[in-house]
């Protein structure tokens, strides 16, 4: 006969899938919304722990090394993920100088249509925003003395 | 089912709040203040409303602090302006999560993930400080993507998930049990049929080597018993691995030539916007 689980044993399971739940939302919401390539990198990693976790707590439920195996093998793919995500970062970052991810829109299929707006449109047609002083506005510094020259070739335009 | 929907909802809110506006324009300190709030209300109802432990208190509390620690880090890192500060929230969202494998009885994985992590936030810091900072404040981190469709999908996708954890727990009876025996049970259950298709499965899935306790009920030392299931049960895995790990190496060194042409003609950050 199939022994009972034992309450407590699944209580300590939903624990760890409510917060794997939560890390992984967190971390889809970061990848569809940010436009920052490094921070979307990093909501990817946070979408990798969140499934760590429940993996670790269904290993625990079941009593065996299964979860943890796997969250092992999780470990190795999320650092040839970073490596290979880092390499092509600094790659799209060569070619528009931006980290910016909406400038590399047009590689979508071209027959198909944008879900979205366009954002250049968009910000056409959006009122001028007055600043108002907030933890988003920097403070503007006068310049202090007249700009030297410059030695021919910014160091972010060499390619040798 | 009201109360979760509810905390899901002000979570939702604030998080929304908090995000950076779609153009870009600037918030008031105020609107910011709110949306930590509604976050801040909604994640610690939710999570202390269903967060249930046993045993020590000391262990319990642990649970508690690293799993508010893990979501509201998650959440800072997904809302920072600067990328600095997404990768600091980020390694907090790493150092809770050990805590909690730790409390989960597994120490080496603990160890390994902060060993893992701790390289690979310092070479984000390194990118971030090439890349980002240079130009100083960069616009595309003070606006978002259609943050509202985002979060109104994700949160959907949450308040789905603790919907049917949560409609699960209630159900004490014997098939809410049935749903989710262990399946070292229905290896006990189908061996009366040797060769019924399940039962192979099972026990093909539960062999000796990959349990907590070995033949006489003792609990294995940690790390020999997770090397001897990694070195058995999982040999193929951990080779494919190793050639995974050295194919991204290889990757990773072909796609950053330096050689390549650069910079064809295409749309490049407006001037105006990168500072």
């Amino acid at each position: 006969m199939p022994a009972e689980p034992e309450i407590l044993a699944l209580n300590a399971l939903m624990n760890y899938l409510l917060v794997g739940g939560a890390l992984f939302v967190l971390g889809m919401l970061g990848f569809l919304a940010r436009r920052n390539m490094i921070v979307m990198f990093l909501s990817a990693e946070m979408m990798l722990q969140g499934t760590a976790l429940t993996l670790v707590g269904f290993g625990r439920y079941h009593g065996n090394w299964t979860g943890q195996v796997f969250t092992i093998v999780i470990l190795t793919v999320a650092a040839c993920e970073a490596s290979i995500a880092l390499a092509l970062i600094v790659v799209l970052y060569n070619r528009r100088t931006s980290l910016d991810i909406t400038l590399w829109r047009e590689i979508r299929e071209p027959e198909l249509e944008c879900p979205v707006k366009d954002e250049v449109l968009e910000r056409e047609e959006a009122e001028e925003i007055e600043p108002i002083p907030g933890p988003e506005s920097y403070p503007q510094l006068t310049p202090a003395g007249i700009e030297p020259a410059h030695p021919g070739q910014a160091w972010t335009e060499r390619r040798s | 089912m009201i109360f979760p929907t509810v905390a899901i909802m002000l979570a939702a809110i604030g998080t929304f709040l908090l995000l950076p506006h779609r153009h870009g324009a600037l918030r008031p300190g105020k609107l910011h203040l709110i949306g930590a709030a509604l976050a801040a209300v909604g994640l610690v109802g939710l999570l202390s409303a269903y967060l249930s432990f046993s045993g020590p208190f000391l262990s319990g509390l642990f649970l508690m602090v690293f799993s508010l620690f893990a979501v509201f880090g998650g959440v800072l890192t997904v809302t920072s302006r600067s990328p600095i500060d997404s990768a600091l929230w980020f390694a907090s969202v790493i150092l809770s999560t050990t805590g909690l494998f730790l409390l989960a009885g597994a120490p080496f994985l603990a160890a390994g993930t902060v060993i893992v992590y701790a390289g690979a936030i310092i070479v984000t810091f390194l990118f971030v400080i090439m890349l980002a900072q240079m130009e100083g404040k960069a616009a595309y981190d003070r606006a978002a993507r259609s943050p509202g469709t985002s979060t109104f999908t994700c949160f959907l996708l949450f308040w789905c998930l603790v919907y049917s954890l949560l409609s699960f727990r209630a159900d004490y009876t014997d098939q809410g049990k049935k749903a989710l025996l262990p399946p070292r049970d229905y290896t006990a259950f189908y061996v009366v049929q040797p060769d019924f298709p399940t039962f192979r499965v099972f026990s093909a899935a539960n062999r000796s080597t990959s349990q907590f306790v070995d033949a006489e009920g003792n609990r294995k030392p940690h790390v020999a018993g997770l090397g001897e299931t990694l070195f058995t049960d999982y040999l193929i895995t951990v080779e494919l691995v190793g050639a995974l790990l050295f194919i991204a190496l290889v990757g990773a060194v072909a796609i950053t030539d330096p050689k390549l042409p650069i910079r064809p003609a295409g749309p490049t950050a407006p001037s105006g916007l990168a500072a």
